[in-house]
This record gives structure tokens, sequence and C-alpha cells, in this order.
């Protein structure tokens, strides 16, 4: 092994290979042992010094740590941790693939958290908005361009690209900030979550449109040919309908199967497997890859497993978003970027007000005031992910430069920046309705409250249903809310469990009542027997002796 | 949950006249049909009824309008089964309304295994809440009968 050292060979399981397989993976390992680190500590340091959104300091981490900065100075023996590389991209191949992997992931769970009831629910107001926009932005994403110079015309790919990074809102952000502030259910928040979902299922039927086409056209702008770009588009969406279709359809009986296999790890593992089979099959069509992983995730959204896949995902999803954003941040070449500064800036607040009218003006026309309107403005701000894995992919097939990829950056790190206190300051005041809309008609839900003499009882009542519901084979998730509660499912069937100090309240559609009546019932007899078999306990006295015994000697 | 009564509940579980009077007899009876049947192993026999009447000391299953669905858990059984009895003249069953009751669906699952027996347990409830049915079922000729009126109900 020494001698391997000396000879300036890698040691190790590679030391057998061909030495560059070694030094290349040595790269890897480094690259993300810097990046795992250096991301952390800047999310850490941007949430708890500047009290912005940890993606910025992810963001930042990348840009500081990156091939054209810190990362390309060399090491004493070794030469730069991030050698710039030539090529559309500045990272390795293989770094890359670590953030197509987390793109994918990423579009994965994002497709599973979808929740097509709530956007039907709300589907006038959401589609106005989402629709609203999605079309302002885009159409404003690619004037710009036009008019800063980066594209010759409307229809050449930088400004389609442009037009498409400036689509897609990332709710995220917007939906921390408001369940922190209890504002998730109010009518503007439900109303940015229905409009969150047309905004993802249109902005990926955009980004396949705009894939689609660029590609087949090449880097160059050549005049259109529309029946050659109407032939694209259609079987891009026909890729899209199709799948969609097929996974909806299928998924269901997908699911009865794999829980046939018992382990929620495994099930999980071959529903991301999943994801990569049908991401590659989506580039392999002339998409995206995370269209494909979206439309699993879509599909998967409606089956009783898919809150299960979301927890098991979480650690997976927690590893791999740093990485993520951190490589993006390395692709940002700020040389290229200094000479664009202005655009930059410029895109980057057209791309803030964008959303800001064009889904407050929707917003207006479906009952909201101009308080209302301006929320639900704001609120469709955020830029995040998707933003920059279609800058990503603009940049790594070449149609867009890297000043134009700066350019694009600047808008997720502008409306990251502006989003938080816009929101929170937007949100303050009273109604931000109209009028006051009828209520709307929602499925009838019963509800049953219990007391409990105790906190604690009542705790441990609620322990137990969740085992007896998960015995009757239905799937509980605990929600991420302030006061504990559960969300139980099965197929159609879906029951909340909320334990509110000593009281346990369970709600449930009309239509299944008895089920969940039923098994809450047989539960409190076992409560009662359990607590009865207690009271026959060895008198505590007794048993506390005989812990202590021997203690003393 | 799709009519899983078609498959747990076979005609031949299901009992148009019941003798017994009171509960510890209608439950022993629908007990004692289950070992005819071969549902269940004669040595069994006393372990499944002790599980039913464990779980009835509890709290009566007797439900309102008649029903009554005694249930437990033993491991005396490896699936779900159950058992249909009808009484003409009605049983005593200590059920919430206080009326005797006159079907008896009787329901044993596995204890130490995992499944939509509570469930199955609320299904069946759930069928025999419309008073027409009830009715139905009481006039009905055949174990046959009985089924489709089942059916009719979970179709509704």
């Amino acid at each position: 092994m020494i001698a391997a050292v000396t000879n300036g060979a890698v040691a190790g399981p590679f030391a057998t290979g061909p030495p560059e397989v070694g030094r290349v993976m040595t790269e890897v390992a480094l690259q993300l042992a810097v990046i795992l680190i250096a991301a952390r500590l800047g999310g850490f340091i941007a949430q708890s010094y500047f009290r912005a959104p940890s993606v910025l300091g992810e963001l930042a981490a990348g840009m500081l740590f990156g091939p054209y900065a810190l990362g390309g100075l060399p090491l004493p023996g070794w030469g730069p941790v991030f050698p710039l590389k030539g090529g559309p991209l500045p990272v390795s191949t293989e770094l890359y693939g670590f953030a197509m992997l987390a793109s994918i992931v990423l579009l994965f769970i994002s497709g599973l958290e979808t929740d097509p009831k709530t956007f039907l629910r709300y589907s006038v107001s959401g589609l106005a908005v989402g629709v609203g926009g999605i079309v302002t932005a885009f159409a404003i994403g690619d004037v710009a361009a036009v008019l800063l110079g980066i594209a010759d015309s409307f229809l050449s790919p930088p400004a389609l690209f442009l037009g498409t990074v400036a689509t897609a809102t990332s709710v995220g952000l917007t939906a921390r900030l408001l369940s922190e502030r209890r504002k998730m259910g109010s009518p503007e928040g439900v109303t940015i979550l229905a409009a969150a979902v047309f905004d993802d299922v249109l902005g990926i039927v955009v980004l396949a449109l705009v894939v689609a086409v660029t590609r087949a056209k090449g880097s160059q702008s050549t005049p259109a040919d529309w029946k050659h770009i109407a032939l694209i588009g259609a079987k891009a969406l026909g890729f899209w309908i199709l799948f969609t279709a097929v996974g909806l359809l299928l998924a269901r009986r997908l699911t009865h199967l794999l829980k046939r296999l018992r382990s929620m790890t495994t099930i999980a593992s071959i529903c991301v497997g999943l994801a990569l089979l049908v991401a590659g099959l989506s580039e392999m069509a002339g998409l995206a890859m995370i269209i494909g992983a979206y439309i699993v995730g879509l599909s998967l959204s409606q089956t009783d497993i898919a809150y299960e896949l979301q927890e098991r995902l979480r650690p997976l999803y927690d590893f791999l978003i740093p990485i993520f954003f951190c490589v993006m941040g390395m692709l940002v070449n700020f040389f290229a970027v200094k000479s664009v500064l202005l655009a930059a800036v410029f895109y980057g607040l057209a791309g803030i007000g964008a959303k800001i009218v064009g889904c407050g003006i929707p917003a207006w026309f479906t009952g909201f005031n101009l308080r209302g309107a301006v929320r639900i403005g704001t609120g469709m701000i955020p830029r995040a992910e998707v933003a920059l894995i279609v800058a990503g992919i603009g940049l790594s097939s070449n149609i867009i430069s890297p000043e134009v990829f700066g350019i694009a950056v600047s808008l997720t790190m502008l409306s990251t920046l502006l989003a938080p206190p816009l929101i929170v300051r937007a949100f303050q005041g009273g109604s931000g309705l109209r009028v006051a809309v009828e209520k709307r008609k929602e499925e009838e839900i019963r509800s049953v409250s219990l007391d409990l003499p105790s906190a604690e009882l009542a705790e441990f009542l609620v322990s137990r249903i969740n085992r007896a519901f998960r015995n009757e084979e239905y799937f509980v998730h605990r929600l991420h809310t302030d006061t504990p509660t559960w969300q139980i499912r099965k197929e159609d069937i879906s029951f909340t469990i909320i334990q509110d100090d000593r009281r346990v309240i369970l709600n449930m559609p009309a239509r299944y009542q008895h089920i969940a009546r039923f098994i809450v019932l047989e539960e409190i007899l076992n409560l009662s027997e359990f607590l009865e078999s207690v009271r026959k306990m060895q008198s505590p006295e007794d048993m506390g002796a005989q812990l202590l015994k021997g203690v003393f000697e | 949950m799709n009519k899983r009564y078609r498959k747990v509940l076979q005609p031949r579980n299901i009992i148009l006249d019941l003798h017994a009077t009171d509960k510890p007899g209608v439950i022993a009876e629908l007990v004692d049909h289950l070992v005819s049947t071969g549902d269940i192993a004669p040595q069994k026999r006393d372990e499944v009824l002790a599980a039913v009447l464990s779980r009835e000391k509890r709290m009566s299953t007797g439900l309102q309008h008649g029903v009554a669905v005694p249930h437990g858990k033993t491991d005396a059984v490896s699936d779900l089964i159950a058992v249909l009895g009808r009484s003409r003249h009605g049983a005593e069953f200590a059920s919430l309304d206080g009326r005797p009751a006159q079907i008896f669906v009787l329901i044993l699952s596995p204890e130490s295994m995992a499944g939509p027996h509570v469930e199955f347990l609320a299904e069946i409830s759930r069928l025999l809440t419309r008073a027409e049915i009830r009715e139905r079922l009481l006039a009905a000729e055949s174990a046959e009968e009985i089924l489709n009126l089942f059916d009719q109900s979970a179709d509704r």
C-alpha cells in the first residue's frame, strides 16, 4: 500500500483497477465530503444568523466552494478539489449525477405530496391562479430574455428556457411560512396549495414541451418549423398523458401487489426504482428525467401507501437536497455573471412581479379582495428546485450559456430572499375575501370526541388505536402539526385522529364512520381490560423494593 | 371490502332457525354449528366459546333493532370465519335498545394475525342498518336469499 501511495496511485479498493478510476472516485469522495459539510453549515448559518431559508445558505456554499471560487484553488499534493471541467458543466459528470439523482427523488416526492382532492375542491380559483401564474411568468420570462438581448426571438431556445425557469413555483417555502402562522387552512392558503398543484403539473408539461422542442431544434435559433414543433409538442404531451393515465390506473393494483412484500422499506425502494425507470424512459422519449419521476410520484399519491412512502424517503431527501442546491450553486460562473449582473436582477424581479400579477389577478376575479389577491400572488413567488433543474438541463445540454444560467439562478436566489418577508407582511390584517363566500360543499364528516382522565392516558389510547388500525391494514401517518394529529388511510378511506390534551377527537367521513367507530370501540374495551390487569399488578411497593434491593450493598 | 362477506359467509354457515333463547345459548349454538361444519376443530370448541364470552363480558355486542354481532379473537381459528344465525322468536342479548335480538352474526378472527377483521365486523353491521333489509332477512326462505339481500344492501 505504501508503495502504491508513493507511486502516486491511490490505495484502497480501487488500487488494483486502473489508476484513473481510483483518482476519479477519490475526487468524488472528497467533493461530496466538502459539499455535505459546507451545504449543511451554510444552511445552518443562513437559518440561524440571517433568518433566511436554508436553501440560500446551501446555494451560497456551492458558489463559495465551487470550481469558480475556493474549490478551484489547488491543494498541495492533490490539485484543486473541484477542478474546472471543460464542456457545458464546470463540475464532473459523476458529481452532476448526484444532483440529477437528487432532482429525480425530489420530483418523485413532489408528485407523491400532490393532493388532487384539495385541488379539486378549490379547483376553480386554483386553476385560474395556477394557469394565470404559469402563463404570465412564462411570457414575462420569455420577453425578458429578448429585451435583455439574451435571445433574438421569442421562440429561440434560450428565451423558451428563461420562460420555463420562471414558471414553476416551489410552494414548500410558502407552505412552511403559512403553517407556522396557522394560515395554511385559510382560503388564501388552500387556494395557493391548489394553484401549486396546477402549477406543478402545467409547469412540468411546459418543461416537457420546451425540452422536446429545443432539443429537436438544437441550440441554434433556426427559423421555427411549426409543423415539426407541433409534432414534437404532441409527442411530449402524449407521453405525459399516456404515462399519467397508465400510472393512475395501475397504481392501486401495483401497490396491492407490492404490499405482499410486507416490508415498507422494500416497497419504498421498489417505488424509487420505478421512478428512476420512468425517468429514464422519459429521457429516452426526448423529455426531461424529472418528468417521469413526477408522473410516478403523482400516480402513487392516490394510494394508501403515499404517506408511508413520503416518510421512508424523508432521510434520502434530507441527504440529497443539500447536495442538489450546493452543486447548483457550483454551476454559477461569477465571471460570466458579472457582465450580466443587471440583467440577472432585472430578470429576477420580473419573475417575482410576474407571479404577483399573474396569480393575483385571477384570485381577484374568483372572490378575493385586493389583500387576498396580493397574498396569493406573493405566496406563489418562491422558485427553487424546479427552476434550478430546468436551468441545469439547459446548461448541461448546451442550450443556454453560463451567463444565462447565472441569470436563471438569480431568480431562485432573489425570490427565496424576498418571498418570506413579503409573504409574512401580506398575511397580516383581516379577511382576504371580497364577500363572505358561502361555505363550499364538502363530504359530510362526522366527529366523535372522547374525554379521558389524563393526557397520558389519551396519548396511550391514541397509540393503541393507531396500532389497531395498522393491524386492520390501514396506513397511519403522523402529520407535522402542533396538535398531535394522525392521518389513517386505506384505499379511499381516510380518518384523522387528533389528541388535544386529554381529549381524543376522531374525524371520519359519514360513509365509513362505522369502521372507525367499531375499531375504536374494540380498542377502548381492550384498554379497560388492560387497566384492570394493571390493578391486579403486584404492589408497586414490592416491585420498588425488589428493584432497589442490592443497590446499596 | 368488496363483498368480502361472500367469501367469509358461506351458505352452509347460515342458520335459518336458532333454538336458543338466551345469550349463552345462542353463542353456544353458533359455535357448535361451526364445529359441525368443520370450521372449528371439536377440541377447540371451548376455547372459542371462552373468547367470545370474554368479549361479551366487557360489553354486550347486542346492537339495536334486533342485530347482534358477537365476536372474539382466538388462535383456534387460522382465518376470519363467520356464521349467521336467525331466531324467529328472538333471544335476550342485553342489546343497546333493550330489545331481544333476532339476527346474530358471530365473527371469529385469529388473535396473532393482523388483518381487516374489525373492519369486516363493521361492514356486516352496516349492511344490516336498513330496516327493509332486516325485515326481508327475517322473512327469507333460504341462505342464498339472505346473501342476496346483503348484496343489495352493499350495492346501494
